[in-house]
């Protein structure tokens, strides 16, 4: 292909080695993705639950929805939050292919910070107003802020495949809603929303568990659980089919590239798969979470961790995509080591002023101090 | 200027000011508020003052919905658009800045958590775990300010960086200091913008007291603000001073403008004494609206002004508005402007007004449209060989930075057009604008276009 349409380089160096960038990206985007699981996925999974719930505020499916948008008003800025690195450092490295691609689909992109507004204020109206123990509304509310995050994960999965094939700008360029119909667009935008499904129900069917191993209402925490956790097993294994489906559809000489990579490429892949077999075979084995908490616990941590892993397949992906290119442009670094440094005393520093905050809080709550 | 060009009808400098400005006004309140909303609840706690208490929390919710919910998504949002309409410019800031950023990160999560569980925890924690949590997310949210006003101010008075590049340079640079000052008070006003709203649903004798309180936050406020401001204006070069200050200052619109942030401030001070100090049972909804507005108004025309006077930089010194830097005006002077314009030119022009649309789109559109905002239709002269002179004399402006030795600047008075950019290219590039230009204001060069002459 000609690289006729790729910009030119930044003229100035980038302030640090690009491995730490490429470190960085990565793992600030694995946080974004656990807030963000919960975002997309949680607030489908509420939706859904209130609509099977049919308006009874006391239905266990009903009192899910309520606790996960509980979360979720909270869990919300922090995908924010930490989306934010993530799109920093993308810009970073790929200043070139990320701008592109945005400008492409430029009022799309724009839109998606109005998808998320909406979204977030709907959250916060279905927890002021909406829910079932106040008033009717409830459901509206919650599909409008469910729609609004997929409508998001949509924009974003766009912009994630215009950005990492240039080949494909010049066809792009006069209909760049084209990109509907790459092959890997639905299979890569259902991969996330089964991730989140799947993260969700885990996430709540721990939550209710744990309760219900305290003697919090276990009747209702043990339907909550059952139900979180069949979620997860069926959205899991879809996930399996659809992560296979996405290999399957990969570009042939990305694919051919990503199993060329030798350990670097196949131990995390490998591990990702081996870990999401593996999730799918606890979720199997346990028909009520509350009788076996420590595989749930388990189930969750394995979770994370394969979240972890597929974040660093997903980066390497995107590096094979788009290696004919980038292997064409030096990107220069002149390193600013003294601030990588004090950015990173004052992410301990501040990581752990939110440790001690909520410490002290937690603290505050159980010794049953003066209430503020 | 080599990347896609959005076209957008209300121009990309309006969308970024309506982003912008409502972003700051939101982003400045949750600073301030954060300031206010602790010494309202320390002082509470102290004094045992249950309507001080409930000020506090009453603000809170209001903080809690605009800060990390509007605040949050339209500071991305800034973001986003300058990445749409200024791809160059704002890549060229984070590749300086990135650690900056990267800091402000972490004291934005500090103070989005300090502000969730604040928010979450009236009436379930002790008081003076409460107290201490306003204090982490205020001196969050001041520090995330100390930091973001680096960069901003960078963008106007890059000062030694642009001999060094070094961070440190473009970042302590000339108006960092009395930005930060003039910001400090601007947090303050916006506290007081947004709190006299709470503060009206205290009882009767409660709104009175309440209402004095949050007056001498004003006046505080007021004067950082106006101290502030003073000191800013005289840290400015004199090249940048010469565009809205004085008798003879180069653009009117900004010298305008210059009053309205000085008559602002004034207008809040007085009202503010008038109605929160001194007559509180008079601060009825009027009053207070009048006070918000004068407030927003400080701060939207400061904000305008300070974007303004940047003119016709983006980077000042360093990349033009449109995107094109400094020191490649020669360079592209040689080889021509859409030598480098892959998106603008990626069709091959057919003929003389195709290329100077082309050439427009590169060089004009990132401030220019066709007939939406600043359009060209209305603005450009009838007669082309008008147009010719005026972009030759931009084209000379070009010869003018070209010839500067390092840390030399062009004086604005020098120019003929102080706002705008320089026109670069080639003879012929120029011929063709002039024939695109003409294309779109006299009704040949419209039929030349249409019968593709």
């Amino acid at each position: 292909m000609g690289n006729e349409l790729i910009p030119a380089l930044d003229a100035f160096p980038i302030p640090g080695p690009t491995w730490l960038f490429h470190v960085l990206l990565v793992f600030t985007f694995f946080l974004h993705m656990l807030f963000m699981n919960l975002t997309l996925g949680g607030t489908i999974l509420a939706a859904l639950g209130q609509l099977f719930s049919g308006g009874k505020a006391d239905d266990f499916r009903a009192v899910m929805a309520m606790r996960l948008m509980g979360i979720n008003t909270f869990g919300i800025s922090l995908t924010i939050t930490t989306g934010i690195a993530p799109l920093l450092f993308v810009q970073v490295l790929y200043q070139q292919y990320f701008y592109t691609a945005t400008i492409m689909i430029a009022w799309t992109w724009l839109m998606s910070l109005v998808f998320l507004m909406v979204g977030y204020y709907a959250a916060y109206l279905y927890k002021f107003k909406g829910t079932p123990t106040k008033g009717s509304g409830g459901t509206a509310w919650l599909w409008i802020s469910a729609i609004m995050f997929f409508l998001i994960a949509m924009v974003h999965v766009a912009v994630n495949l215009i950005h990492s094939q240039p080949d494909q700008w010049g066809a792009l360029a006069d209909n760049p809603m084209a990109i509907l119909g790459d092959a890997a667009f639905w299979p890569r935008l259902f991969h996330f929303v089964l991730a989140g499904l799947g993260f969700s129900g885990v996430v709540v069917a721990w939550w209710a568990a744990r309760q219900a191993g305290k003697g919090i209402e276990v009747e209702l925490n043990t339907k909550i659980a059952r139900y979180g956790w069949k979620w997860a097993l069926w959205t899991t294994l879809l996930q399996i089919a659809d992560g296979f489906l996405l290999v399957m559809v990969l570009p042939r000489p990305v694919l051919l590239g990503f199993m060329r990579g030798g350990m670097a490429t196949m131990l995390p892949f490998t591990v990702g798969i081996a870990f999401a077999l593996g999730l799918l075979v606890m979720l199997a084995k346990v028909s009520n979470p509350v009788e076996k908490f420590s595989t749930v616990n388990g189930t969750l941590i394995g979770m994370i961790v394969t979240i972890a892993v597929m974040s660093i397949t997903r980066h390497q992906i995107r590096a094979i995509y788009l290696e004919p290119v980038t292997s064409q442009f030096r990107l220069e670094t002149a390193p600013q080591w003294g601030n990588f440094v004090l950015f990173a005393v004052l992410l301990v520093a501040g990581l752990y002023t939110v440790y001690y905050m909520v410490k002290e809080v937690f603290e505050s709550r159980a010794a049953g101090q003066d209430a503020a | 200027m080599d990347y896609p060009i959005w076209d957008i009808a209300m121009g990309g400098g309006v969308l970024m000011g309506i982003v912008a400005i409502t972003h700051v006004i939101v982003s400045h309140f949750a600073i301030g508020g954060g300031l206010v909303i602790a010494v309202t609840e320390t002082l509470s706690v102290k004094r045992n003052d249950p309507e001080m208490r409930n000020l506090a929390k009453r603000s809170s919710l209001v903080l809690i919905l605009f800060s990390t919910v509007f605040g949050a998504i339209s500071g991305v949002g800034i973001w986003v658009v300058a990445g749409l309409i200024s791809p160059a410019a704002i890549s060229a800031l984070i590749r300086n800045f990135v650690w900056g950023w990267a800091i402000e990160w972490v004291f934005f999560i500090v103070e989005i958590v300090a502000a969730l569980v604040y928010f979450a925890t009236w009436n379930k924690i002790s008081k003076r775990a409460h107290v201490m949590v306003i204090w982490i997310y205020f001196i969050a949210a001041y520090l995330s300010l100390v930091i973001i006003n680096g960069i901003v101010t960078f963008m106007l008075t890059p000062g030694k960086w642009l001999q060094t590049g070094a961070f440190w340079d473009g970042f302590f640079n000339p108006t960092y200091f009395p930005s930060l000052v003039l910001r400090t008070g601007i947090v303050i006003l916006m506290a007081v913008a947004f709190m006299v709203w709470p503060a009206r649903k205290a009882a009767d004798e409660a709104r009175l007291k309440l209402n004095r309180y949050l007056g001498k936050w004003a006046v505080v406020g007021a004067l950082i603000s106006y101290a502030g401001y003073r000191w800013w204006e005289a840290a400015l070069p004199d090249t940048v001073q010469s565009l809205f200050l004085g008798k003879g200052a180069l653009l009117d619109g900004l010298a305008m403008t210059r009053h309205e942030v000085m008559w602002s401030v004034a207008v809040f001070l007085v009202l503010s004494i008038i109605f929160l100090l001194l007559m509180p049972k008079m601060a009825k909804v009027i009053p207070l609206l009048l006070i918000t507005i004068a407030a927003f108004s400080f701060f939207g025309t400061y904000e305008r002004l300070r974007e303004g006077t940047r003119k016709p930089f983006i980077i000042h010194d360093y990349m033009f508005s449109n995107g094109v830097l400094v020191q490649e005006v020669g360079e592209l002077n040689e080889k021509g402007m859409l030598s480098k314009a892959r998106w603008a030119a990626r069709v091959p022009a057919t003929d003389s007004v195709e290329m100077g649309r082309q050439v427009f789109d590169a060089q004009c559109r990132s401030c220019h449209t066709i007939d939406g905002y600043l359009s060209i239709r209305e603005l450009a002269p009838e007669d082309p060989d008008m147009t010719y002179s005026i972009l030759y004399a931009l084209y000379d402006q070009g010869e003018m930075f070209t010839a500067l030795e390092p840390g030399e600047a062009v004086a604005m008075g020098d120019l003929n057009y102080p706002f705008m950019p320089p026109f670069v290219g080639t003879e012929e590039e120029m011929e063709a604008l002039v024939d695109f230009i003409a294309s779109l204001t006299t009704p040949e060069g419209e039929a030349a276009a249409k019968g593709g002459v």
